[in-house]
């Protein structure tokens, strides 16, 4: 480069700099993570705030000038077909029924689920959890991640996946990909490994904060390979706690437990229900769509471990991770989707 | 506001295991990134000292609470101790250059930091409220970022800076980079030891070997690929000192950063747009001390060939690359923006 231009690029670099650590000083996101997504889920949240007193006055409005009122049908319970026939009515008399205003649940926009991003933990490099004999969690979760996938499709859903064969993708590039496929949700596929090796069971993890060291640890371990310090995320987690996404992904987590649990209890008498919980596993931070992480198994109980080496079992874990997805979907979208 | 003749401008290269500062009068210093308190009174009374930095303070580490502020390349968070130490290395960084010695006051300092790659503006946060009254302005940088300013390696060009805690890379393009132009590592120098006194307990498990041991011999002996010559180390069983061969023991630990380092590389180069990849791939630049593992470039210029084949240079002195690249964007800045970065 000539030295004109060099000093050009330098003086450019150097404005973008200091925007850089000016936004820092101010507390905001990066620039890179400012996507349009969060504008619109902003907007979505904030929308009933605008929306709901536009369409009060719009009625007092046509209320007033003749048309059939809403005092009428409220007062009426005799049209109950024609009211619920149009929506824009059917909110209005909801509300006008309520003595005080409550807050707005998730629960208030549906959400369809089409795409499904699968997360096989670990791969390359990193082999994640290992038995006594040498059986790998990254083999174990890329093997259900490719079972559920195909369940998945032959049911109607779009399959993103991290990672199709055992290469290390780092945590943040995994909720790179699910960011940017559209995705409606998220399931990251990990096998435990704990100090008890009597003990053994399944648990399905969502973001929240946790008092927990063990889970703390757990958490520091599954975001070895991101580049953060699991302190780093404190802040960052306040703000993400609040996030509708937390409900909908504890939806999602409580249906994926039940299934998995009474999936496999039936062929493994002896595992334990551990129940949903929530950690701060990087990739549950990072991504923008409803998020979970669900261990499915334990490799330091040796019995599990022989268990988990067998197609026949993974099989049925990826089954029992399907009917959870599916429960999911149905509830939110059930007339949308092929069924099992 | 100062006046230009008495301000200081400095580059830092806060590292987990290594800091360095490059001042604007020329002083340059490293540090190890340690900070020990006398563990108790005898300590103190033998020590003479309230607070051990660096070097002395590994060296008297038995007598200390030896505390290292970063990990992974971060502000380690949570007790007051971690606190107290990252403002300590800070302080003690400046007082090499002349800062509250008498020469140069702090209330004149600008000071530019470079932190990984892919650290969070959380803890960049915190890291300026750990330097709030050390200096009067501070801009935070990505530590890669600092290297090719200071190179002027601006376009076209990538960086791979191996520390001890995080290998960062980041793709140069003519802009600030941003989150797809960066990737951080956590498998780094520091993993190497680990793996390297693991492999070694497994092998000697008579040897009596500590992780400071092992860095000074990797810091001397690493390579990757066909060994120079055997690696002969000394350590000590039962008291009696005791030679070893880790040769493979060191291959074997200095070669676990080569997957990941290549998938990465490989991966960040596939993401440049199609027709300056060559460009990049030709201008592969590796700093930090793991830079200087042997054969390092070379490995990573073999799997270049994959995708076209590349150029990876070493820097000779990658102690104070980062940090004579912060001094180099703290000199450039304007008066104007210092001005909106005071600490």
């Amino acid at each position: 480069m000539r030295v004109g231009h060099i000093d050009r690029v330098k003086r450019q670099l150097l404005r973008q700099a200091v925007a850089d650590n000016l936004d820092t000083i101010r507390g905001l996101p990066p620039r890179a993570l400012r996507p349009r997504q969060r504008l619109i889920r902003l907007f979505l949240r904030r929308a009933p705030l605008v929306i709901i007193p536009l369409i009060l006055a719009g009625f007092v409005f046509i209320s007033n000038t003749g048309v059939p009122v809403a005092a009428k049908t409220v007062a009426s319970p005799l049209r109950p077909t024609a009211l619920h026939d149009n929506p824009v009515h059917a909110s209005v008399a909801s509300m006008l029924t309520t003595d005080t205003l409550e807050p707005v649940s998730a629960s208030a926009f549906p959400l369809s689920v089409h795409r499904v991003v699968l997360d096989a933990g670990h791969g390359g490099t990193d082999p994640g959890a290992s038995s006594t004999s040498n059986v790998s969690e990254k083999e174990i979760t890329l093997d259900i991640e490719q079972r559920l996938g195909a369940l998945l499709r032959k049911n109607g859903f779009d399959v993103v996946v991290t990672r199709n064969d055992d290469r290390l993708i780092p945590l943040r590039e995994r909720a790179r990909i699910a960011n940017g496929s559209a995705s409606d949700i998220f399931v990251s596929i990990h096998v435990n490994s704990i100090p008890h090796p009597n003990n053994h069971g399944v648990e399905t993890y969502y973001l929240g904060p946790t008092n927990d060291p063990k889970l703390t640890k757990l958490a520091a371990a599954e975001n070895l390979t991101s580049g953060y310090a699991l302190a780093d995320l404190r802040k960052l987690l306040d703000r993400v706690y609040a996030d509708v996404r937390r409900d909908e992904s504890q939806r999602l987590a409580t249906a994926v437990q039940l299934q998995l649990f009474s999936g496999l209890r039936g062929v493994d008498p002896g595992l334990e229900n551990w129940g949903v919980r929530r950690a701060p596993f990087i990739v549950l931070v990072a991504t923008e769509m409803p998020a979970i992480l669900a261990e499915v198994g334990c490799l330091s109980n040796d019995r599990e471990a022989e268990m988990l080496r067998s197609g026949t079992y993974r099989e049925q874990i990826a089954q029992a991770l399907f009917h959870g997805i599916h429960a999911y979907a149905s509830a939110n979208d059930a007339p949308q989707r092929k069924g099992t | 506001m100062s006046t230009e003749s008495e301000i200081l401008h400095v580059g830092i290269d806060l590292g987990t295991s290594r800091s360095a500062i490059s001042a604007s009068n020329g002083e340059r210093f490293v540090v190890d990134s340690f900070v020990g308190w006398p563990a108790d009174m005898v300590a103190r009374k033998v020590l003479k000292r309230d607070v051990l930095i660096g070097h002395e303070a590994v060296t008297n580490r038995t007598m200390l609470d030896l505390h290292r502020p970063l990990e992974r390349g971060l502000l380690k968070e949570g007790s007051d101790k971690d606190v107290e130490a990252v403002r300590e290395l800070l302080k003690h960084l400046l007082r090499l250059v002349g800062v509250a010695n008498g020469k140069v006051d702090s209330a004149n300092v600008r000071a530019v930091v470079g932190v990984p790659a892919a650290a969070l503006r959380t803890n960049k946060q915190y890291l300026r409220n750990s330097m709030k009254g050390i200096v009067d302005s501070l801009m935070i940088v990505s530590e890669p970022f600092a290297v090719a300013y200071g190179l002027n390696a601006l376009l076209h060009t990538m960086i791979i800076d191996i520390g001890a805690g995080t290998t960062d890379f980041c793709v140069m393009k003519g802009r600030y980079p941003n989150e797809e132009d960066q990737r951080t590592l956590t498998i780094a120098g520091d993993s190497v030891d680990t793996q390297l006194l693991k492999l070694i307990e497994e092998r000697y498990p008579q040897a009596n070997v500590t992780v400071f041991m092992v860095r000074e011999w990797k810091e001397k002996y690493s390579f990757v690929g066909e060994p120079q010559k055997r690696v002969i180390v000394t350590a000590p069983v039962k008291g009696v000192p005791t030679e070893f061969d880790i040769t493979n023991e060191m291959k074997t630990a200095c070669e676990t950063l080569l997957s990941p380092t290549v998938e990465t590389m490989l991966d960040l180069l596939s993401r440049v747009e199609p027709e300056f990849q060559e460009r990049v791939r030709n201008n592969i630049i590796l700093s930090g001390g793991g830079g200087l593992i042997r054969n390092l470039p070379r490995t990573l210029e073999e799997a270049l060939k994959q995708v076209g084949g590349g150029k990876v240079t070493h820097m000779q002195d990658p102690v104070f690359v980062g940090s004579d690249g912060g001094l180099a964007l703290a000199l450039d800045a304007p008066d104007s923006d210092w001005e909106k970065l005071t600490a």
